[in-house]
């Protein structure tokens, strides 16, 4: 047990070091643009915890990275470079939306899981679609991912103008979705989704079937050696796609959950590209579920800081955009250093 | 002691890697003119201390003394100047260039000083093949010709620039019985010539065979150096492992043994590759119960397709596979397994392990719900590790624990987990192939061992290997391979090496 104590600080003794240094250099360069370098720092790092509504909006930003983190551990595990979580997000937002608006006559205890089936159906079949274009025609999962992101964009782009557009309100936005189907707050912080459980839920379960299934151990077989899985009698081909299909399956349901919990309706920019970083936090957990949860939430804390910091101090929020990627820059550099050891 | 008989004395070199200490102390005298081998298991640091001599590494103690002086040599070409050659272990040419390209390559003749002089090159090139007897066509490019010429291409670059003492790190490594016999024979020759030949090689026929003199090194300490006459190769293989070496085989017993019904059947099976070449062509034969089937021939002749063909990798364009008196000829790998498949492939980096994974995951991987490890469906991790520590324990992997990536193994210990896993499931027919490349001695029994006591149970084993002494040892029966066609299969009593090695290069067997 001593010995699993030690592996365990180790591995997040690395990232906790990263993000120490990178809060460190982070706050000289607040401090060489600001009188305030301590008040801004405090905005960024302690704003989310001042008040009950700061903390709802932090659980909201958080549940869609989580979900999608955890989508991209999943193909990752199975050695498939998916990028595709931005289009995934969309088409289950748009789905649960769909569902949502033109079947609004329904009872709440059938048009709910329609739509959050509706919401994970539509991610999982664009997960489905460069997965199998992988296995039997081995085409490129980046290109056809990220195609399939700008397809899917535009094409709810599209629907949101033209079909479902809420006329009386501003911007690209649909109709409202029946409010039978509205998730209920997370109890005791209202204004939180109750979708940031099924997050924590859902991660619990991603290394539970990862690492506790023999289904799971084979999809990571599959992953890190094709040719061993295949000698071995895994159906690594089965397994890539199922991946494939629950990456895109879990992407499509932070976005109907989106829809149902928080924004009620399909907006068109309702993601500060999420797709790209749920995948720099799973990228950051190094594909580990529980990793994910935490830099998801860490994430979440940087992004919505940032904006409380450039409300009440000079600082610019893309300051974040700096940081992070100062981080992933160390991280990465930290796991080149430990990937040469093995 | 450093007298005119001496060319290099090396007094207590030592090098660490970091914390890893790759030589502890080495001695060693090099008489000028002689045969010297090296010689010891994977890792001992024979390498390590060649690349110090080649003046790729420094060392970190000791003293390296050269004609009666002291020298340092910091890079390869301080190396050169001294008169020492080294053909690494790896080849280090230029694919797409000529023989004499490769042979001059960064040191052209000049023309003026400026233009390379390309029939000069030409010619010296032929000239130094000629003096040497290497019969190499200046003009080739070296991509196209076969390893054994490949490496007289290094030999020669290395004499080319006049090398007195000439260093050969595991030359025989990546060659065929014959080539090796012919290398042997150029090494011969470079000797007559006054030339000083290091040797590393941790093959006991070859030290015999080729020596003057022989020094052991283990685990980075120098052992002992005898003259090779004063040895026999049990002598040397209890220096290289450090205690009693037992060269297991079936060749002593002599006694007819039994065998049951055909347990693989193969029916004139055929295969060819996307651009329409044969790979197996029309290859029938039969393992029987209890039976060791041993498959020779030069790497490349279609043994890597059999085996996958046989185990459901590759699939087959004509002809039939029976595998306990099942058709398996579709059949995919997984229910191949079902029918009584084990199978240990040539490499085990490649196909027989995910190097990345636990060792327990590894041992585990085909075994899941026969070894009891789910409960409820899910992996009990308290079970896995159980598993993984009593197969650690049964097949004795060194330095691992069930948690340890089994990518950290040495290539003898990743081996026996491979051979733990398939074993685990009792099957009917055992392929194995290659399963001591890369394995020093002490794990090359182990594995021999393993493969025997398998057939005594009364699996069917079919073991496909380049080594001719591994088929030899362990074969009862022994089939040919030459360029995707069965030559011949040939009765352990009446199969003898030359018949065999005929067979290899495609010759008609004169003999029975
Ligand atoms: N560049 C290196 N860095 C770290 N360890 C090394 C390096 N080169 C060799 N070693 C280690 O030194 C030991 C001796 O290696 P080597 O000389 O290649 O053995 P041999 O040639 O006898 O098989 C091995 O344990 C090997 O892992
Ligand atoms: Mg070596």
């Amino acid at each position: 047990m001593n010995e699993a104590a030690r592996s365990f600080l180790r591995a997040i003794g690395a990232p906790l070091g990263a993000i120490a240094l990178t809060m460190a250099l982070g706050f000289l360069l607040v401090a060489s643009i600001t009188d305030e370098p301590v008040q801004a720092y405090r905005d960024l790092l302690f704003a989310n915890f001042d008040s009950l509504g700061n903390f709802a909006l932090f659980l909201n930003r958080a549940t869609p990275l989580t979900l999608i983190a955890l989508g991209v551990i999943f193909s990752f595990r199975a050695g498939v470079f998916n990028v595709g979580g931005e289009g995934q997000l969309y088409a289950g937002a748009i789905a649960a939306t769909v569902v949502g608006v033109f079947f609004a006559d329904l009872p709440a205890v059938i048009l709910l899981p329609l739509a959050v089936a509706a919401g994970i159906a539509a991610g999982a079949f664009l997960g489905w679609i460069p997965g199998v274009l992988k296995v039997r025609l081995a085409v490129d999962e980046v290109v056809t991912t990220l195609m399939l992101n700008t397809i899917v964009l535009l094409f709810t782009s599209y629907l949101v103008n033209q079909v479902i557009r809420d006329t009386s309100a501003y911007g690209a936005v649909s109709r409202m979705v029946a409010k039978s189907i509205w998730l209920p707050p997370m109890p005791g912080v209202p204004g939180a989704t109750s979708g940031f459980l099924v997050a924590v839920v859902l991660a619990l379960v991603t290394w539970v079937v990862l690492f506790r299934t023999e289904w799971g151990a084979q999809l990571r077989a599959a992953g890190i050696n094709l040719r061993f899985a295949n000698a071995v009698g895994v159906p690594a081909n089965r397994r890539i796609i199922s991946a494939m299909l629950v990456a895109g399956g879990l992407a499509g349901l932070a976005g109907a959950l989106y829809v149902l919990g928080i924004g009620h309706r399909f907006e068109q920019n309702f993601s500060p590209a999420y797709g790209l970083v749920g995948l720099t936090c799973a990228l950051l957990a190094r594909i580990h579920p529980i990793g994910a949860l935490a830099t998801a939430l860490f994430y979440a804390m940087m992004l919505n800081g940032a904006a409380y910091m450039q409300i009440s101090t000079d600082v610019p929020r893309s300051l974040v955009n700096l940081l992070t990627g100062l981080l992933v820059l160390l991280m990465t550099a930290r796991l080149r250093k430990s990937g040469l050891r093995g | 002691m450093t007298d005119n008989d001496t060319i290099l004395s090396l007094r207590g070199i030592a090098k660490t890697f970091g914390e890893k200490v790759a030589l502890k102390r080495v001695d060693l005298d090099v008489r000028r003119g002689e045969v010297h081998v090296i010689c010891g298991e994977n890792g001992a640091g024979k390498s390590t201390l060649m690349n110090i001599l080649a003046g790729i590494h420094q060392p970190s103690a000791g003293e390296i003394v050269l004609n009666g002086e002291p020298v340092r040599i910091p890079d390869p070409i301080a190396a050169s100047a001294h008169g020492i050659g080294m053909v690494h272990q790896h080849f280090t040419l230029v694919p797409s260039m000529t023989v004499a390209e490769n042979l001059f390559l960064g040191r052209q003749p000049r023309r003026l000083g400026l233009f390379s002089d390309r029939a000069a090159m030409v010619d010296r090139a032929r000239e130094l093949s000629l003096r040497y007897n290497f019969g190499l066509d200046p003009n080739a490019p070296v991509g196209q010709l076969s390893v054994g010429q490949r490496q007289r291409v290094e030999i020669l670059k290395a004499l080319a620039f006049d090398a007195k003492l000439l260093i050969l790190d595991e030359p025989t490594a990546v060659l065929t019985p014959p080539e090796v016999d012919e290398l042997l024979q150029v090494i011969d020759g470079l000797r007559a010539r006054g030339r000083t030949i290091l040797f590393i090689t941790h093959k006991l026929r070859e030290v015999k065979s080729v020596s003057d003199r022989v020094t052991v090194i283990r685990h980075g300490e120098s052992i002992s150096t005898h003259r090779t006459a004063d040895v026999s190769e049990a002598d040397i293989a209890r220096d290289m492992v450090g205690r009693d070496v037992f060269l297991v085989g079936r060749k002593g017993d002599g006694a007819a043994r039994s065998f049951g019904a055909p347990v693989l059947k193969l029916d004139r099976v055929s295969m060819t590759n996307s651009h329409g070449r044969l790979l197996l062509d029309a290859i029938s034969f039969d393992v029987r119960a209890g039976e060791v089937m041993g498959i020779a021939g030069v790497d490349g002749n279609g043994q890597t397709e059999l085996s996958e063909a046989i185990a459901g990798l590759m699939a087959i364009q004509g002809g039939a596979i029976e595998l306990c008196g099942r058709d398996v000829t579709r059949a995919s790998v997984a229910e191949r397994q079902e029918a009584g498949l084990g199978f240990i492939p040539e490499d085990r980096l490649d196909r027989g392990l995910g190097v990345t994974m636990s060792v327990a995951e590894n041992v585990a991987a085909t075994n899941y719900s026969r070894a009891g490890i789910l409960r409820h469906g899910f992996v009990d991790r308290g079970r896995l590790d159980a598993f993984a520590a009593s197969k650690i324990k049964e097949f004795d992997v060194r330095g691992a624990q069930a948690s340890t990536p089994v990518g950290w193994l040495s290539g003898g210990n990743m081996q026996k987990v491979v051979i733990a896993r398939e074993l685990e499931r009792d099957p009917a027919l055992l392929v194995v192939c290659q399963p001591t490349r890369g394995l020093d001695i002490g794990a090359s029994e182990f594995v021999h061992e393993r493969i025997l006591a398998a057939a005594d149970r009364g699996h069917a084993v079919l073991l496909i290997s380049s080594e001719l002494s591994e088929i030899f040892a362990l074969s009862d029966r022994i089939g040919v391979m030459y360029s995707g066609r069965l030559m011949r299969v040939l009765d352990r009593a009446v199969a003898d090496e030359a018949t065999v090695g005929t067979l290899m290069n495609g010759g008609e067997a004169v003999a029975a």
